[in-house]
């Protein structure tokens, strides 16, 4: 355990150092492949020339991935469908975004509910730790409303000339060759409300997925399923004075009792709080889960009113495919979430983002038809820049939401400055900053220092019950 | 390694002492626990009662107020749309009620949310093994209580105030003479036979990278795998840090045959 600890933070400065972001692809197009790949990526000139028209492309799901891809579409020139099936949704979700998202998406200020500039973070034995001590002046954590964000995206995309469809998608003929469109069957709605829509099809040249975790779009090409944690949620309306505390305060309780393998929460949202706990190994208990959380929050909380109780699927890791022929996945269809943190706002946007940019170049701003080569210049890119981060709270999640001693060991070690610095840093920013390697080899240290204490005091819990 | 592990050894005599001593206290505070069930309950819940007026019967009313009279107000909690929850809840409901008179952890060496350590001396030094039983006491005693966090009293005890000689002369001494005993064992039959096969003697061993590779390695192997079953969870773990490499990679290993089909 405590060797792969200190791996962890090996892995943290090498990423550092490999590391860059890249915003926009045409700075870094001619980067070379991640790993040793049998096959050649080439870049397609040799597709043909589409004449008469532009490249035609539906991203179906109107998400924060969906509405980042059609957009970046949109602008570049490239005719684009965006299908979703319901224009309001309001997806249960955490909604929370790092402040990098806000100048990468030129997101307006409004949309953004709460900010969050302390977290806090409760371990099993009650010690509770404010972990957003580091934090400037102008850092913090956005809460957002999805509904407001979606929307917001949506209609961007709207502007920049994306066509945005209401409709239910039902499933899509796949082509046999690399030139002839795909066939997209949908319901259209067209505004109106309560009805089963009309049937109508769609031809397109190539589709982005970004229809959530239980994407039909992953269906079409047999993508393969992915483990997901279930997430529970309640919307809890509490009083005024309680609710001046989580002003811009998030709570994140870790313990067996409230969750065995991720962490409950209190987030603040727009005039209520969010309480909420998530698993993967113990779906059937998550009741159960959820009443601890909230007794364990219950000082806090008390006198709330639920107002809305939801339910949704995390994935936990990408699907085994996540493109086929000229259908790419992203966002939660692929399965972009974190562990350990159980982010996918901004991984979602960005991919979708990052998927459009690589339709735009293989296809020459819509000129010309694209194909699997060119989809797949960008799984690569996402693999390169984002791999890392993925595997690092991985890492994170095995080793310190493992037991009730680690997750003592994990709130102590969050006490550390240092660590809160570079925890923030790299949500923050998605960058890693390189730190001080005096700095990191104290940080190992007290980390296995806090990890044996822990471990030596639940072998004497373990003695007292025989 | 070994030389410290060696040095620390000598003081194995006094063990029997200490793990004598802090079995007193457990039958000496056990009592404490048991029998002051009402006395800290006014005590903590007094704030908490102002809210409870406010809201009582609200059918969706978040939380039982905690107060005394647990018998006569057979109030539930109820939550919307979801019956499986109601039951549950409601159950749950009774449970909190009756361990809000328990619900927080009580001793009277745990003062502001730290072990008194004043009470904790014994011949003018603080007794650290009689703190590390109290604490492993009151997290067994949490894990079968979660306790509602309070911002108005915080647990401020961490373990780190504990000095390491403590943990040492406690969790590593027990074992250091059967982990010394091994590693000399080992040392001894891989120095032999190293010589045996190659000719090297001792003493040139200890000038061969080769060699010292090997004592290295038997000293991390004694370290690591103290029974059998570290053996199994080693190799568990192994698995397990690769797992989520092989769930990302699968895209990339299936692109394989895939493009060759197509």
């Amino acid at each position: 355990m405590a060797s792969v600890a200190l791996k962890s933070f090996v892995g943290l400065r090498q990423q550092a150092s490999t590391e860059k972001p890249h915003y926009f692809f045409t700075s870094q197009s001619q980067t070379k492949p991640p790993r040793k790949l049998k096959f050649q990526v080439l870049a397609s000139k040799s597709s043909p020339r589409l004449t008469n028209r532009n490249l035609r492309v539906a991203v179906i799901g109107g998400g924060p991935a969906g509405g980042a891809a059609a957009e970046t579409l949109a602008k570049g020139g490239i005719e684009t469908y965006l299908i979703e099936r319901k224009m309001d949704n309001c997806k249960p979700c955490g909604g929370a975004i790092p402040l990098c998202m806000v100048g990468e998406f030129d997101l307006p200020l409004d949309i953004i509910d709460r900010r969050v500039t302390k977290m806090k973070m409760i371990s099993p034995s009650n010690v509770a730790v404010d972990i957003g001590q580091t934090l400037k002046p102008h850092e913090y954590i956005g809460m957002v409303r999805r509904e407001v964000l979606d929307a917001y995206l949506r209609e961007r995309a709207k502007t920049n000339g994306a066509e945005v469809i209401n409709g239910l998608f039902l499933k899509m003929d796949v082509p046999k060759d690399g030139v002839s469109p795909y066939v997209l069957h949908y319901n259209g709605f067209d505004g109106k409300v309560g009805g089963v829509g009309e049937k109508r099809t769609l031809e397109v040249d190539a589709v982005i997925g970004a229809d959530g975790a239980n994407s039909r779009v992953a269906k079409a090409i047999d993508a393969g399923d992915y483990d997901y944690a279930i997430a529970f949620q309640e919307r809890i309306k509490i009083p005024d004075d309680k609710m001046a505390y989580y002003e811009d305060l998030a709570e994140m309780y870790v313990g067996d009792d409230v969750s065995p393998d991720f962490y409950g929460w209190v987030f603040p949202k727009c005039d209520h709080v969010a309480v909420g706990t998530g698993t993967v190994t113990h779906k059937g208990d998550i009741k159960k889960f959820q009443l601890a959380t909230r007794k364990r929050a219950k000082d806090k909380i008390l006198g709330g009113k639920i107002i809305r109780v939801e339910a949704h699927p995390i994935p936990e890791h990408p699907r085994p495919r996540r493109l086929l022929g000229r259908v790419a996945l992203v966002g939660d269809a692929a399965g972009y979430v974190t562990k350990c943190s159980g982010e996918g706002i901004y991984f979602a946007a960005k991919s979708g983002r990052m998927c459009a940019e690589a339709i735009i170049e293989g296809s020459e701003n819509g000129k010309r038809m694209v194909d699997e080569r060119d989809l797949r210049k960008y799984l690569e890119k996402w693999d390169k820049t984002y791999w890392p981060t993925y595997k690092v709270l991985d890492v994170l999640q095995k080793v310190f939401y493992r037991s009730n001693p680690a997750r003592e060991a994990f709130v102590e070690m969050c006490a550390d400055e240092y660590v809160q610095k570079m925890t923030f840093d790299s949500y923050l920013y998605k960058t890693v900053a390189p730190g001080n390697p005096l700095q990191d080899l104290k940080l190992a240290v007290n980390t296995i220092g806090s990890l044996v204490r822990a471990n030596a005091l639940k072998k004497e819990m373990d003695k007292l019950s025989v | 390694m070994s030389i410290s592990l060696a040095l620390f050894s000598p003081p194995t005599q006094p063990l029997p002492l200490f793990s004598s001593s802090p079995s007193k206290p457990h039958l000496t505070v056990k009592p404490h626990l048991s029998l002051r069930p009402s006395k800290f309950l006014t005590t903590t819940k007094a704030s908490a009662e102002n809210g409870a007026g406010t809201s009582p019967s609200a059918a969706t009313a978040l939380e039982i107020q905690p107060d005394q009279k647990v018998a006569e107000t057979p109030r539930q909690v109820v939550q919307k749309g979801e019956s499986s929850v109601g039951a549950n809840g409601s159950a749950g409901a009774v449970e909190i009620e009756e361990d809000n008179v328990l619900s927080q952890f009580m001793d009277p060496k745990w003062v502001g949310g730290t072990w008194d350590l004043s009470q904790f001396q014994k011949d003018g030094k603080t007794d650290w093994d009689a703190v590390i039983d109290a604490e492993a006491r009151r997290r067994k005693w949490l894990e079968g209580n979660p306790e509602t966090s309070s911002n108005d009293a915080p647990i401020v005890f961490d373990t780190s105030i504990i000095p390491w000689w403590a943990w040492i002369k406690r969790f590593h001494l027990p074992e250091a003479e059967l982990l010394n005993g091994r590693a000399a064992m080992i040392g001894f039959f891989m120095a032999y036979l190293v010589d045996s096969l190659t000719g090297v003697g001792l003493v040139d061993q200890m000038g061969n990278f080769f060699c010292k590779t090997l004592l290295f390695i038997a000293v991390v192997g004694v370290l690591l795998i103290r029974k059998n079953e570290d053996l199994e969870n080693l190799k568990k773990l192994l698995d397990e840090t690769t797992f989520y490499d092989k769930q990302w990679q699968a895209t990339w290993q299936d692109e394989k045959p895939g493009s060759s089909k197509n």
